[in-house]
């Protein structure tokens, strides 16, 4: 079956990056703010040499043959959605902005959780975006419940799986407990991920090790996000900044295995550019997309699941700059064929999400589906007799074949927003103004797939004892 | 007159070690002139300072990255921190006198101000840095807080200088103007604008500020 893909590592050019990746981690080490981390490592045989952590090799193959090379990821309702580790193509919104740009506004905002619910409807109802994040942070919430309040309106609204993280070691705690409430066997049948990211380079925040650490602990799928910024917290160079990337990954593997062997890991990533000029952390530029097309291999040649930060656009706007970047680097990841891809909806370095931008991105998704997808060589589809039977018997015309009708459906993805109407159909708006309209009509009519009443009040009880803990009244929406 | 000649060879090659960013060659040069008993503040006058100005330049054309402005930064810092500044034999007679440093709000370049920092804490001021991207209020509150003389407001941008000119109403605002000297910093700066924002220093080149700065202060 002829497939677009895009490879860009040999086998033996990514078991050479692998190799200096181990000797790194065995050389150099990775620094564990959490000494209570670093003790997990240093007492299976890792080594303590000036505050670092030094991993042998024998723990990294060990581990390597623990992890789960295939992870099966369910809706919140207990269907399976997709097997990651096979290029499952779960477009998800890129998370967490920590502001909203409103349609005709050049000026992003604080978001609020009324903001947060109507994200999550607007993915429940767009065909292509396959998984929920908690993409937005509210901002009018106390600081210590904002990482677990977004999973509420999503668990409440939506039956998609979901691709969340917490921002303290306490909170996971009580996330995974909202998840439980909603569904018993939400480790059996998983419906949701976490990220966990590295700090490079090579080094572990107290937070983030403390997560890979509980979330094993539980069974719950981590996905390890490493997040080199070429030029800055890594070489400058695009092999430098592989290197690093998978060094501080695999780190993150050894301690989830550690912690339980057959943990399930997802290999992630968010490799970004710090701009030359400016300092900024340019996600798609075409240097941090190599970084993910090369750890893509590196995964590959690991059997591992995998994800990125693509699909996604570093300008201000919802402008040329952003649906080309968009389109860009989401075809990228189709084509790479990585498991879970963050990114749809979110402007200017991961902290701005636009609706609009959602719903554009919604369609270059479905698109880059259909191509990634390929065709069928089959003889049904290589239709010879069909050419025949039209160019000697029907006069040319295909529309009139059975063939034609059988296949349309089947072969050719349509567009929803996009604009291919003749222009005597064509409504005079432009791509930006149709989706605006678009996102109006889901958020007026689109499917809530909600909770039944008793599921409800499990979660709200859970719900209720985080605010509490925060001293503050929980804001239902 | 060959001697002369050659200490010229070795201004040349500290500029242009500075500008390129090569640490060692310019603490190497650094320290050759300051071993030929070059006047400290003539070196950081005449070299130091105009190619930490070819830097910024460079880098507002878009020829030089973040990257090399570091390395520039560096090579400054060394050559100045490491050779030059203890061999600074200054009257010190900005001892106790407190000033509040910083670059204005919407500006974030810092190498001018901080050339201005170094050289008034060599000649004993307490210098407050406020950093950058300062709005007129901590100036002002600076001021109060610390009993600052002096006030020095950079900007690097046509586009911040405006602000310079609200850090001295802000000052104005609480009475504090007639108790502080105003100095203007940046390359973009000139007399006439000094005129214009009611500041009292013209800050282009930072040994004159200081100059003038003592002379006001009648600390000379």
């Amino acid at each position: 079956m002829p497939k677009p893909t895009l490879t860009i590592l040999s086998r033996s050019e990514a078991s050479e990056i692998h190799d200096k990746a181990v000797k790194l981690l065995s050389g150099v080490g990775v620094r564990f703010e959490d000494p209570e981390v670093a003790r997990i490592l240093l007492e299976a045989g890792s080594i303590e040499k000036g505050g670092r952590v030094l991993i042998p090799e024998e723990l990294i193959s060990e581990a390597l043959k623990n992890v789960p090379k295939r992870l099966d990821l369910y809706d919140r309702d207990g269907r399976k959605v997709a097997t990651l580790g096979e290029g499952a193509l779960l477009f998800n919104p890129g998370s967490a902005a920590i502001k909203i740009l409103d349609y005709g506004s050049k000026e992003p905002r604080n978001p609020t959780m009324e903001d947060l619910k109507n994200l999550v409807l607007l993915v429940e109802n767009l065909d292509h975006i396959d998984a929920q994040s908690t993409a937005l942070v509210p901002s009018d919430v106390p600081i210590e419940v904002k990482d677990a309040v977004r999973l509420y309106p999503i668990l409440k609204y939506s039956r998609k799986p979901i691709v969340t993280g917490a921002f303290t070691v306490e909170n996971l705690h009580i996330m995974l407990e909202m998840l439980k409430a909603v569904r018993e066997d939400a480790w059996k049948r998983p419906f949701a991920i976490f990220d966990a990211c590295p700090s490079p380079p090579l080094s572990w925040s107290r937070v983030t090790s403390r997560n890979v650490v509980d979330l094993a602990k539980a069974g719950v799928p981590s996905e390890i996000v490493s997040m080199p910024g070429l030029g800055g917290t890594a070489p400058a160079t695009v092999a430098g900044a592989v290197v690093q990337h998978h060094a501080e990954v695999l780190s993150g593997v050894v301690l989830a295995q550690l912690v339980s062997k057959g943990a399930p890991v997802i290999y992630g990533g968010s490799p970004t550019l710090m701009h030359p000029r400016y300092g900024t952390v340019a996600i798609v530029a075409p240097e941090s997309m190599l970084i993910s097309i090369a750890y893509r291999d590196l995964a590959k040649y690991l059997d591992l699941p995998t994800h990125t930060y693509m699909g996604l656009s570093d300008a201000k706007l919802v402008d040329y700059q952003a649906g080309a970047e968009g389109a860009y680097s989401s075809l990228t990841a189709a084509l790479s064929g990585f498991d879970v891809i963050s990114g749809p909806g979110m402007l200017e370095f991961e902290s701005v999400q636009s609706f609009e931008k959602l719903v554009l991105d919604n369609e270059v998704c479905g698109l880059v589906k259909r191509f990634a997808r390929g065709f069928n060589l089959s003889v049904e589809e290589l239709a010879i007799d069909v050419i025949e039977d039209v160019v000697l018997r029907k006069g040319g015309n295909f529309l009139l074949h059975p063939h034609t009708r059988r296949y349309v459906r089947k072969e050719v993805h349509i567009p929803n927003v996009w604009d291919a109407t003749p222009r005597s159909r064509w409504g005079g708006r432009n791509a930006y103004e149709e989706a605006h309209e678009a996102v109006l009509k889901i958020l007026k009519e689109g499917r809530r797939s909600e909770l039944s009443d008793d599921v409800l009040k499990e979660l709200n009880a859970v719900y209720e004892r985080l605010w509490r803990k925060a001293g503050s009244t929980p804001i239902y929406v | 007159m060959g001697g002369i000649t050659a200490l010229e060879d070795v201004k040349v090659k500290l500029h242009k070690a500075i500008v390129e960013g090569d640490i060692e060659g310019a603490v190497e040069s650094a320290k050759a002139l300051v071993d030929a008993d070059v006047d400290v503040l003539q070196i950081v006058s005449e070299v130091l300072a105009p190619a930490m100005k070819v830097v910024g330049e460079m880098y507002e054309r878009g020829e030089y990255f973040i990257a090399d402005l570091i390395a520039s930064a560096e090579a400054f810092r060394q050559a100045f921190e490491d050779v030059l500044k203890p061999k600074l034999t200054s009257s010190r007679s900005g001892k106790g006198v407190v000033a509040v440093f910083g670059t204005v709000r919407g500006d974030i370049h810092e190498l001018g101000k901080n050339i201005a920092k170094a050289l008034f804490k060599a000649e004993g001021f307490e210098v407050i840095d406020l950093g950058v991207d300062v709005p007129p209020e901590k100036f002002a509150e600076a001021v109060e807080a610390y009993g600052a003389k002096v006030v020095g407001a950079s900007a690097l941008m046509t586009t911040t200088m405006v602000e310079q000119k609200k850090v001295v109403e802000e000052l104005r605002r609480r009475g504090l103007r007639d108790k502080v000297v105003v100095v203007v910093g940046g390359a973009p700066v000139t007399e006439e604008w000094v005129k214009e924002v009611g500041a009292d220093v013209c800050g282009d080149d930072a040994f004159k500020a200081l100059k003038k700065v003592k002379e006001l202060l009648g600390v000379v």
